[in-house]
């Protein structure tokens, strides 16, 4: 049972197997960096998962809100010299207010050419990064972003260990909150639209007005991301904004498996550990992530998740829930 | 004659070169029943369509007490007091039978949809409604089960009562009856005559027996037209009628 499908509560039993793991993988991983670029695109997959898993949207853009997310704070942190909590959240919330704004645009379409509009905002988001040189570097990205203190001259985020720390406590902060709008009244109405947008229209709903709720908080999760990912480099580099983001973070959302914010977790760590250990062994390794995303979408539909979920169901079917 | 709830007129549909609906006016007076049918073919689903607002006309106004409705899509005529069911079984098939019913009920409670900070917990309210709901519709007993597992007649009444939830002075049913055994027929029926005067009912039907007997008003239609529009014994007498009908053993 999990927060995007019905039944799900919030917390659960993985509300604490996230707050263990977050806690362990500094430990167990062999650096805290990766640990660090760990929790940071588990957020970010997070947002592709939520979007397809709760509403069945298919979106190609969440790098997008992802980039502004980075740049935002890259942009506060160095040129007003904001703390770094509230230069987080305010770019986060921006991510999310670009991704309402679009959103009313996409709703418009369904299927293919919804898919179409976000992977049209994703290339646009790239060239506007190009475009717009002065703020963002152009190329060259934004260096030397500096890690002031989180709030008023206090929390200093010194050494990689208290940087690991606040990133997995918003980690933790945005996988609640997933959980928590999943297992709402306001989740259930995503779901109802997933499943059957004509019959919710005709219930009353406003299936436009939800699909644009839904695509702005997955946007403000992906801007948080992105966000955290300036934190974590101390930098903002170009390619958070590229296309390939968008592309990476759906194939995370995939591997983990979209019908439980803990899939994305799942997922985004899996993908990271995987690349790691390849990409030492050999330049062409996103050859083999292609196969294995082959081998999930044919034989895993549910991801690794949903393929972890079912094989636990085999072992205690005395305990199978239902409905 | 009571006021006119539903007031529909010239409505006219082309698909492409097809004139699916031509020049249809329509008088519902308030609290009553009144059906409408026709051979297949005849627009009957498309001109539902148009008055609950799944489908704009290419002419005609649409007014539901003397508010011009034409443009107003689906979800908003729901909190205007109209609600529907579907021909094809349009349910949320693998939610419980409780779910589906609690789902529409939210719809019209105002704000609580947009509730994201809470769980489904603190519904007490609409737990209540889907309570009476599930009595009014007789699935009580199996309010647990998945919707997809009823029988035929048992998701029939469902989509019943996810139109009722609305709470709706006006209910669009588009064959409630079709595909149902004996049993189901007289307890649909009793169901149907059963929410006027309380509510008015639009209804389409080929059940012609069951139309005869509990409408107040029948319009026919064939090939997108009205060809007679009256009380059932009027539609029983009517020429026209037993032309469109001939061999259909009315």
């Amino acid at each position: 049972m999990s927060a995007f499908q019905e039944g799900g509560r919030f917390p659960d039993g993985t509300t604490i197997g996230v707050a263990a793991a977050l806690v362990a993988l500094p430990f167990i991983l062999p650096s805290v960096t990766l640990a660090s670029e760990l929790v940071v695109f588990a957020v970010a997959t997070l947002s592709c998962a939520f979007l397809l898993g709760m509403v069945g949207l298919l979106s190609f853009g969440q790098g997008l809100f992802f980039g502004i997310g980075a740049y935002v704070s890259a942009i506060l942190l160095r040129e007003h010299g904001a703390a770094t909590l509230p230069a987080v959240l305010a770019a986060a919330l921006v991510a999310g207010t670009g991704a309402g704004l679009l959103a009313l645009l996409a709703v418009r379409r369904r299927g293919v050419y919804f898919v179409m509009l976000t992977l049209a905002f994703a290339q646009m988001g790239y060239f506007a990064m190009l475009a717009l040189r002065e703020s963002t570097g152009g190329e060259n990205g934004l260096t030397g972003v500096p890690r002031t203190p989180l709030l008023g001259g206090f929390g200093a985020l010194a050494g990689p260990g208290a940087i690991y720390a606040f990133l997995a406590v918003l980690a933790f902060a945005a996988y609640a909150l997933t959980q928590c709008v999943g297992a709402s009244p306001f989740g259930s109405v995503l779901r109802a639209i997933r499943r059957n947008e004509a019959r919710a229209e005709a219930l009353g709903y406003d299936v436009r007005a939800f699909k644009v709720a839904a695509f702005a908080f997955a946007g403000l999760l992906a801007g948080l991301a992105g966000a955290m990912h300036t934190v974590f480099l101390g930098f903002a580099p170009p390619n958070v904004i590229d296309l390939e983001m968008s592309e990476r973070l759906l194939v995370m959302a995939i591997i983990g498996g979209a019908s439980a914010p803990a899939g994305a977790f799942l997922g985004a760590g899996f993908y990271l550990l995987l690349a790691d250990f390849l990409s030492a062994l050999w330049p062409r390794w996103l050859l083999l992530i292609g196969l294995l995303l082959i081998g999930i979408v044919l034989f895993l539909r549910d991801g690794l998740w949903g393929g972890a979920a079912a094989w636990l169901r085999r072992l205690r079917p005395a305990a199978t829930p239902h409905g | 004659m009571a006021e006119t709830l539903l007031a529909a007129r010239g409505i006219g549909v082309r698909f492409g070169d097809f004139r699916a609906l031509s020049d249809v006016t329509l008088d519902v007076p308030a609290s009553s029943l009144h059906a409408v049918i026709g051979p297949n073919g005849a627009g009957k689903t498309t001109l539902f369509n148009v008055l609950t607002g799944r489908l704009a006309p290419n002419e005609g106004r649409v007014a539901l007490a003397g508010r011009d409705v034409t443009r107003l899509p689906a979800h908003r005529r729901v909190h205007l007091g109209m609600a529907r069911s579907f021909q094809v079984t349009n349910i949320f098939a693998d939610l419980t039978v409780a779910e589906n019913l609690r789902l529409a009920v939210q719809a019209v409670r105002g704000w609580e949809k947009w509730v994201f900070w809470r769980g489904l917990g603190r519904q007490i309210a609409a737990r209540h409604q889907v309570a009476a709901l599930l009595e009014d519709v007789g699935l009580a007993p199996r309010a647990t089960w998945r919707a997809g597992d009823l029988s035929h007649g048992g998701q029939r009444a469902l989509e019943i009562g996810m139109a009722l939830a609305a709470d709706p002075r006006i209910v669009f049913l588009d064959e409630p009856l079709a595909g149902m055994g004996i049993d189901e027929v007289h307890r649909t029926k009793e169901l149907i005559r059963g929410l006027v005067p309380g509510r008015t009912v639009v209804l389409i039907e080929h059940n012609m027996r069951v139309v005869l007997d509990i409408s107040d008003r029948i319009t026919v239609l064939a090939q997108g037209r009205p060809i007679a529009e009256g009380t059932p014994a009027m539609i029983r007498a009517d020429a026209a009628v037993r032309e469109a009908y001939l061999g259909s053993g009315m």
